[in-house]
């Protein structure tokens, strides 16, 4: 059977759509608004064990020698997880690249501060803590290896000696006569930029249950993990376990962002299960445990980015080159974060050419994770300086430079010079939208009124591309090649008439069980309430990945469309006999299953999953009785990476214009976000209420970007941003309420024409704070190139200034 | 380990006795020994605010108190503002404005915005940001709760007004 799944809302079979594409209040809430989602730490069991993990306090250090004996001896301990266990029960954590990590504890050496060395069961977690505090563990120290600048040129100490280097990954990718574009260029514009270390930091911190299954030697574990069926192949490999013999079952995520997860805690928790002889053992990780060892740090980095150009502002060629600090190991995906890129590496811009100079390196901090944005949000941010800067040169609007580059909008599809495609998009339109909300003009006005007063008042105007549905062949050039993400729905109707959807991933914050009572609520024409959306575990649920790379949204609703069609294809055939007219003859249209031409002849959803429930005797002979469907969907038209990475990844581009003012106190460096104007176009918005929530979402995280969160170690590796008093999250003081508007180019290759929506202001908000900042400031001769935009930094710069 | 302590507490109306350990936080008494799983744990050093319940009416970081020290008050939970599947006019607000996504903030939010309708039923902007500035979210960027919270004001004055403020409102 052929799917041909509804590339408009239009296309759906009902003549009065009520919910998709509209702001509905979302199904998830009731239960979070009262407390009463069973997240993670809610859950208790029999038997139930408690686990704190003791971390290295060192950098880099060899480990002499471990005494747990005081430990174990403490009433209510029950086990002592040590290298010993590790080594006899585990494989090495799997990397991408491979090969560039230990154990899921500390085997022969400690490579950054908080990397786990001994683990603890015990009857509650003040005891587990406790007990933390008998073992003594004798610590070699070896000098820190923090520079990654040192790092890619030799001089550091080595990570992994059987490496014999900390270069995880070197490799220059150009597309293109790169050379011969600068060699023409009238100007060449080029700028050197420092994005330090920040991270996700969802308000709940990552935690499971793991249990072992010492009968069946199988495992299970509950806790939030984003894509519990990929999370269990990779539990299989380290633990050494079938891939059946894993169960993973994903709880509701109090927020991800990427930043969840990290695979030392399961497999601890799953090994200190399996040395308790099967008890359930829980880990819940605290925030000082995440800041240092969880998976909330990424984008360490070093940029050169050159521009060419003619004389008119035309970007004819692109150079970046990007020295990624990855920390000290690969065990955490943050290296496909520098692979990302390659999904919209020249922005919104016609750039023919491009080279893209990747190294990535090991030190002694926490290995990377992904983030929000997952790796673009950087270069966007270095792009976007640097377009600023060459249209200063030129003496050009940055309106105006930006116009002169876009990708026209009749030039879609559009394939950038990184190899990915372009599916729809009108970058003009969206520049025209901020200009008019904010009054642009009017602003530069205030501007000049505002310097002549000496105060420092800038405008930042910054376009970007949202990639969204990510595909594996994006990453292939770090190591994990593959084309295709499936993401199953399975559709029931009862014989009541009412719809349950089943699918492979929990609630983490998006709104994707609404978007799907939604997509249900109009495909049968029933109410929201009729629909009830539930999570399978990974072994119950069909294939899935979850949430990530902006996608569920639009996968989500291909899954869901296409077990819509097959079960309504299905039924039809029962409803034919019922009607006793011919197949061709009948047709589902507005909830009922009618003969053509005569509405009122039909029958109801109920009707036929009653006749397939008890009344065989109805059935055709070619219709099992079963009222259910599952469809798996995954982007069309993916093409493996050629070998210089090129690949159609992502399947939809979404685009965003920012404009922000801000005004940076002359005296303190402080600086303040006094307006805020977003054009966001992501094609068909399946809820609008929930794109808007991801829009604003993003301009907070990316306004801590910018000014606000940044991990620092000192030379010796030591985290000197442990707690939340040191890593500062942005609150409604420094987040703007922003002006915004919706625009519209639907996706021609999406279902319903839908685009990845979930990252799109991350992507965007710390290039156009800073670009404001650098306009505020332009004219004393300084230039904010390092991030955050912290006071303490733009301090510095108004002093070079006035020197 | 110490010895045992007892409390007597009243927790949403409801009295409690038990003997606890003096280094217990008052967020894993509620959470641990009475189930009152709705008081969610972030960051455990009182910054973050998810924990936030009302102590003898007064907003307090659960997670930086002792159980030991709320011998003898009054508390308030997320379950004690609204228990038997109705929902607050805070929580309809929230509900209704998109104040919420993850949903993990929500309940420390509801409860620090019933203790500032409680003392400011029609409260300013910067009222909103004084009392919402100690909570964070890292999801909806406070745009959409900033105006739940004006919804709620709204809807908690209406109910006042017309006599009916429904379970929870005191």
């Amino acid at each position: 059977m052929s799917v041909k799944i509804p590339n408009s809302i239009g296309e759906l079979p009902n003549s009065e759509p009520r919910f998709i594409g509209t702001e509905v209040e979302r199904i998830e809430d009731p239960h979070l608004v009262t407390g009463r989602t069973e997240f993670i730490d809610n859950m208790v069991m029999p038997g139930m064990l408690h686990c704190a993990i003791l971390r290295s306090p060192h950098a880099h250090a060899r480990i002499v020698s471990i005494d747990t004996s005081a430990a174990e001896a403490l009433p209510g301990v029950v086990a002592v997880l040590t290298r010993d266990d590790v080594l006899r029960w585990a494989n090495p954590m799997t990397t991408i690249p491979e090969g560039w990590a230990g154990h899921c504890l500390a085997t022969e050496r400690v490579r950054f501060v908080g990397e786990p060395v001994v683990a603890v069961a015990a009857k509650n977690r003040y005891v587990a803590e406790d007990a933390l505090e008998l073992i003594t563990v004798e610590y070699e120290t070896l000098e820190a290896n923090t520079d990654a600048r040192k790092a890619a040129d030799g001089s550091a100490p080595v990570l992994f000696e059987e490496k014999g280097t900390n270069t995880i990954f070197e490799r220059v990718f150009t597309w293109g006569e790169v050379d011969a574009a600068f060699a023409a260029a009238d100007r060449v514009v080029t700028e050197s930029y420092r994005w330090h270390r920040l991270g996700a930091n969802p308000l709940e911190t990552f935690g499971c249950i793991s249990q072992w299954d010492p009968i069946e030697n199988a495992l299970t574990c509950w806790g939030s993990f984003q894509s519990q069926y990929h999370f269990g192949l990779g539990r299989a490999g380290v633990l050494g376990l079938p891939t059946n013999k894993i169960r993973i079952i994903s709880q509701p995520h109090g927020g991800s962002f990427g930043g969840k997860g990290g695979f030392r805690g399961p497999d601890i928790a799953a090994l200190l299960s399996r040395k308790t002889g099967g008890r359930p053992v829980k880990w819940i990780e605290d925030r000082m445990e995440y800041l240092a060892g969880g998976a909330g740090q990424a984008w360490d980095r070093h940029y050169d980015l050159s521009l060419a150009l003619r004389g008119d502002g035309t970007i004819t060629g692109l150079s970046v080159k990007l020295l990624d600090d990855l920390g000290a190991s690969a065990e955490a995906w943050g290296a496909v974060s520098a692979a990302k890129p390659l999904a919209a590496f020249t922005g919104n811009y016609a750039i023919p050419v491009a080279r893209y100079d990747l190294t990535i390196v090991a030190t002694n901090k926490l290995p990377g994770s992904p983030y929000r944005g997952m790796g673009p949000p950087p270069q966007n941010w270095a792009l976007e300086q640097t377009v600023d800067f060459a249209a200063r040169e030129l003496g050009m609007d940055p309106a105006e430079i930006r116009r002169r580059n876009y990708i026209p909008r009749d030039a879609f599809p559009y394939t950038i010079a990184s190899g990915n495609e372009y599916d729809s998009g009108d970058y003009d339109a969206a520049l025209d939208a901020v200009l008019e909300m904010s009054n642009y003009n009017d602003l530069r006005a205030e501007q000049e009124r505002a310097r002549a007063e000496g105060r420092l008042v800038g405008i930042g105007l910054v376009n970007t591309i949202e990639p969204g549905v990510f595909d594996w062949n994006a990453y292939a050039i770090v190591g994990q090649p593959g084309t295709g993400v499936p993401e199953g729905a399975t559709i029931v109707v009862d014989p009541f008439g009412k719809i349950t959807c089943k699918v492979g991933f929990s609630l983490e914050g998006q709104g994707q069980y609404t978007v799907a009572a939604q997509l249900l609520a109009d495909w049968f024409k029933v109410g929201m309430e009729d629909v009830r959306v539930v999570a399978l575990d990974s072994v119950a649920a069909p294939p899935h990945f979850g949430p990530g790379g902006s996608r569920l949204g639009v996968a989500l609703t291909g899954a869901i469309l296409g077990a819509c069609q097959i079960l309504t294809e299905k039924m039809l055939k029962v409803a034919s006999g019922l009607l006793q007219t011919p197949l061709e003859a009948c047709e589902f249209y507005d909830g009922v299953f009618r003969i053509k031409g005569m509405p009122e002849a039909c029958v109801t959803l109920a009707d036929i999953a009653g006749c397939m429930f008890a009344g065989s005797h109805l059935l055709p002979e070619d219709v099992d009785p079963n009222p259910e469907a599952t469809y798996v969907w995954t982007a069309p038209g993916r093409t493996p990476a050629d070998e210089e990475g090129r690949a159609k990844s992502y399947l939809t581009a979404a685009n965003a214009c920012h404009l922000v003012l801000v005004e940076v106190d002359a005296e303190t460096g402080m600086v303040e976000i006094k307006g805020y104007w977003i054009a966001d176009d992501c094609g068909t918005r399946l809820n609008p209420a929930n794109v808007e929530g991801m829009t604003q979402g993003g301009v907070a995280q990316g306004v801590g970007a910018a000014l606000l969160e940044e991990y620092v170690y000192d030379d010796d590796g030591q985290l000197l941003t442990s707690t939340f008093m040191d890593y500062l999250l942005p609150t409604i003081y420094e987040v703007p309420m922003t002006e915004k508007r919706a625009l519209c180019t639907p996706s021609p290759f999406t279902p319903l024409g839908a685009k990845g929506a979930g990252e799109g202001s991350m992507h965007t908000t710390p290039a156009a704070v800073v670009c404001a900042i650098n306009d505020a400031i332009a004219h004393l001769g300084v230039r904010a190139l390092e991030m955050p935009a912290a006071p303490r930094r733009v301090w510095t710069l108004l002093q070079e200034a006035k020197s | 380990m110490a010895d045992l302590r007892k409390i007597r507490v009243t927790v949403n109306g409801e009295e409690h006795e038990a003997e606890i350990e003096p280094r217990l936080t008052l967020v894993d008494f509620l959470r641990g020994e009475l189930g009152l799983t709705g008081t969610h744990v972030g960051c455990e050093h009182g910054v973050c605010g998810a924990c936030t319940i009302l102590w003898n009416g007064r907003s307090v970081r659960s997670c930086i108190m002792l159980a030991v020290q709320a011998d003898g008050s009054e508390l308030k939970t997320i379950e004690g503002v609204s228990s038997d599947g109705s929902l607050h006019p805070i929580q309809k607000a929230f509900i209704e404005e998109h104040g919420l996504q993850c949903g993990f903030c929500t309940p420390g939010f509801v409860m620090s915005v019933s203790e500032l309708l409680e003392h400011s039923p029609d409260p300013s902007d910067d009222e909103i940001k004084d009392y919402l500035g100690g909570q964070i979210c890292r999801c909806t960027g406070y745009q959409t709760i900033f105006g739940a919270v004006k919804s709620a004001a709204r809807k908690v004055r209406e109910a006042g007004e017309s006599g009916a403020a429904g379970e929870g409102t005191d």
